[in-house]
């Protein structure tokens, strides 16, 4: 009698235990919540960058294709062909041989076409991006690993 | 009380269970249906698309960077089908813009079959006829109308030539195709053209990707002089009309590393218009006559023997020969070009009259094993390697071959009986002029990719000769221009040359009314800078090359010693003194 007396103080009341289920449940519910909240905002995010980028990607392309329009206009004006309208139409003519005097300049040397100046080296944009871009969670761990918490 | 709301409680719980396990069964029946892989490959076209990307195709300049081959942007129009609203409209519209009929563009648009989403009305449509039409558009669809819905245009590039027609020798074209034809743009296609990417592009926000980088097509810089090649080509086409030639070719090259500055032959296409081709040409061999098409030279291949002669020890310049007018070999008789006999003559003069018989009887001497070794040393029956499509052989005969006969020995030593391309003369010639080193020819100077140029050496292509006997050479054949008082002299210039007329051979032996009339020449002799080729096909005006192709050289010569800045000798010389 004493012993179920005992057992009977120590039991919770039902409402409480029904009210911890029920806390549990709505924890585990607001966890799965906020997991899946996360998730959407993270792929939401991905998805707009993943659709900038490639709207970004259009721009270059578009951006490349006035390039080459523009080039190939440029080279329309600067053919033979309209270099040389335009010098009769400002008079000149080409020079003839006794007409022509030669000089002795020290130290020049005929400049290298422009074509030849442009070339730029390329891989200079890759290492100016930083590694956050790049890397994956498992690599920057592994960086962080190695290099032991220094800078 | 408590027992009715568990039986409630257990009713809803089934009622929901069943109704779970009877969208899971649906969902399995529709998986495992037989339609299921229709569902899917429905789902699939909509999913995403295969993109090919083609990369921009590399840019070709010459050599001071000005641009020979580019890029320009054209597009391919073409209707939505799934958006088109109203087909007449559509096809009334797009007839009247793109000079099609309207009962082509409609049975387009109403004709297709089930499964056609879009169909192509035109391609290559030039960007202001697009500009004009999504103008129209625009217009239309700022006041409500929809009649247009579903035109579509695609963007892509197409070669574009800004020079049209000049250098289109060298150059080659592009077809639709995308691929090169002659010239450079068959040689480096592989180069010019990158490599296309394919890639799927998911409609699938979520699982956008990154598209790979699709680097352009390698730009090449030539060692063409646009300018120069301007006035050699006009001065070729003057050339045929004037001397009433049928064709012909001229090449300027610089004999100290093999680069080619300006190649001219005819007839020229507009690049920009290669449909043309067919036209104008019956054989590719005719697109670029320097390096497609082997010839008979005639006199100009004298300069090989006489220098092979001379370094093999068999004479010296002084040596002298007692002309006859013509001499036997091999059961058969060799005649000088105008049957005279020209008495005693030494080797300058042997060459200075152009004389058959003396370098007839110069081959008889050396015998076929020196006299062949030495042409076959100085390249000749062998492809000079030029970067430039379709090289053609050209033809040697030695002893051995079943076609070979004694009388070989002597007309060969003059030019008869062995074709060349004016390419490989001019290789062979350049050991001349190169201190007995011949080097190999070559279009390309530089190629630019991903901001790294690449610039081609120079190649000698061995040294058939000493350097004494070039310099021999060299002074001969000023000397011999300069006592006949040649139509090939510059002045201010000392230039060393030699003029050569061949019969052409046909089925039934040498045409006696139709020559070939050809000079190669370079300078200035001390230093040489230029070598020019000349190669005119059947002149009219006079069959000899002396009154023909050796004016040519000079005209040509001159205009090159002014644009690449070359002064006369005794200006040169005062100025490298100070």
């Amino acid at each position: 009698m004493q012993v179920t007396q005992i057992i009977h103080a120590y039991k919770q009341a039902p409402w409480r235990v029904q009210r911890q289920y029920t806390g549990a449940f709505l924890l585990i519910v607001i966890g799965v919540a906020m997991i899946a909240a996360l998730y959407l905002m993270v792929s939401a995010r991905a998805a707009i960058t993943g659709r900038e980028i490639q709207s970004l990607r259009d721009e270059i392309t578009v951006t490349r294709r006035i390039n080459a329009d523009l080039e190939a206009r440029i080279g329309d004006l600067t053919s033979t062909s309209a270099m040389q309208q335009r010098a009769r139409q400002l008079n000149y003519r080409p020079v003839l041989p006794g007409e022509l005097e030669y000089l002795a300049v020290p130290n020049f040397f005929v400049p290298e076409p422009a074509i030849l100046l442009a070339a730029q080296d390329a891989t200079e944009f890759e290492r100016i991006v930083p590694p956050e871009y790049t890397q994956s969670l498992i690599e920057w761990f592994d960086e962080r690993i190695r290099l032991g918490g220094a800078q | 009380m408590r027992q009715q709301y568990a039986i409630r409680s257990l009713f809803l719980i089934f009622c929901f269970a069943l109704a779970g396990l009877g969208i899971l069964a649906q969902m399995i029946r529709i998986q495992s249906s037989e339609q299921a892989s229709v569902f899917l490959s429905q789902g699939d076209l909509y999913a995403g698309e295969f993109r090919t990307f083609y990369p921009e195709r590399g840019l070709i300049y010459d050599r001071n960077g000005y641009l020979l081959a580019g890029n320009r942007t054209v597009y391919e129009v073409g209707v939505n089908l799934s958006d088109l609203n109203d087909p007449e409209s559509v096809a009334y519209n797009l007839s009247v813009y793109l000079g099609l009929t309207y009962d082509e563009v409609y049975n387009r648009l109403t004709d297709f079959p089930d499964t056609w989403r879009y169909v192509v009305i035109q391609d290559y449509v030039d960007a202001d006829v697009v500009a004009s039409l999504q103008e129209l558009i625009q217009q239309m669809k700022n006041v409500g109308d929809r009649r247009l819905n579903g035109i579509a245009f695609h963007p892509h590039f197409q070669r574009s030539y800004p020079e049209d027609a000049l250098a289109s020798n060298v150059l080659g074209f592009v077809a639709r195709d995308g691929r090169g034809y002659f010239g450079i743009e068959e040689k480096y296609n592989d180069l010019l053209a990158g490599n296309p990417v394919q890639v799927w592009v998911p409609s699938d926000p979520n699982k956008a990707t990154e598209i790979p980088r699709v680097p352009n097509g390698t730009d090449l810089a030539l060692t063409i002089n646009r300018d120069l090649q301007a006035r050699v080509e006009s001065i070729l086409d003057d050339s045929l009309v004037q001397y009433g030639a049928a064709n012909g070719a001229i090449v300027v090259m610089d004999p100290r590393n093999g680069e080619i500055l300006a190649m001219a032959t005819t007839p020229r296409m507009d690049l920009n218009n290669y449909n043309a081709y067919f036209s104008l040409y019956d054989n590719g061999s005719q697109y670029n006559r320097v390096v497609n098409m082997a010839y008979e030279p005639g006199s100009v291949l004298k300069i090989l023997t006489m220098a092979a002669a001379i370094d093999n020890g068999t004479v010296v310049p002084q040596t002298t020969f007692l002309d006859t007018g013509s001499i036997q070999i091999g059961g058969a008789v060799v005649w000088n070009w105008n049957r005279d006999s020209w008495g005693l003559q030494d080797m300058t003069g042997c060459l200075q009259h152009s004389l058959n018989v003396c370098m007839t009887w110069l081959s008889t001497q050396m015998g076929p094993s020196v006299f062949y070794g030495y042409m076959e040393r100085f390249g000749l029956g062998r492809r000079t390697g030029i970067d430039l499509a379709d090289e053609a052989l050209g033809r040697l005969k030695t002893p051995g071959d079943s076609d070979w006969y004694i009388v070989d020995l002597g007309t060969n030593a003059f030019g008869q009986g062995v074709s060349v391309t004016a390419m490989q003369m001019l290789m062979a010639s350049s050991a001349f002029a190169n201190d007995g080193k011949m080097v190999t020819p070559h279009v390309l100077y530089s190629m630019l990719r991903d901001g790294h140029q690449y610039n081609v050496p120079s190649q000698y292509g061995g040294s058939p000769i000493s350097a004494q006997t070039a310099r021999t050479l060299n002074n001969m054949l000023a000397n011999s221009l300069e006592a006949e008082a040649s139509s090939a002299l510059l002045p201010g210039y000392r230039v060393a040359g030699k003029t050569g007329t061949a019969q052409i051979p046909t089925d039934y032996g040498y045409d006696p009314s139709k020559t070939n009339a050809s000079f190669i020449g370079w300078g200035p002799v001390d230093d040489p800078q230029f070598m020019i080729y000349i190669w005119l096909q059947q002149p009219t005006s006079s069959p000899w090359s002396s009154e023909t192709a050796a004016p040519v050289f000079s005209k040509v010569a001159e205009q090159t010693v002014i644009l690449l800045n070359i002064p006369p000798d005794n200006v040169r010389l005062a100025l490298s003194s100070k």
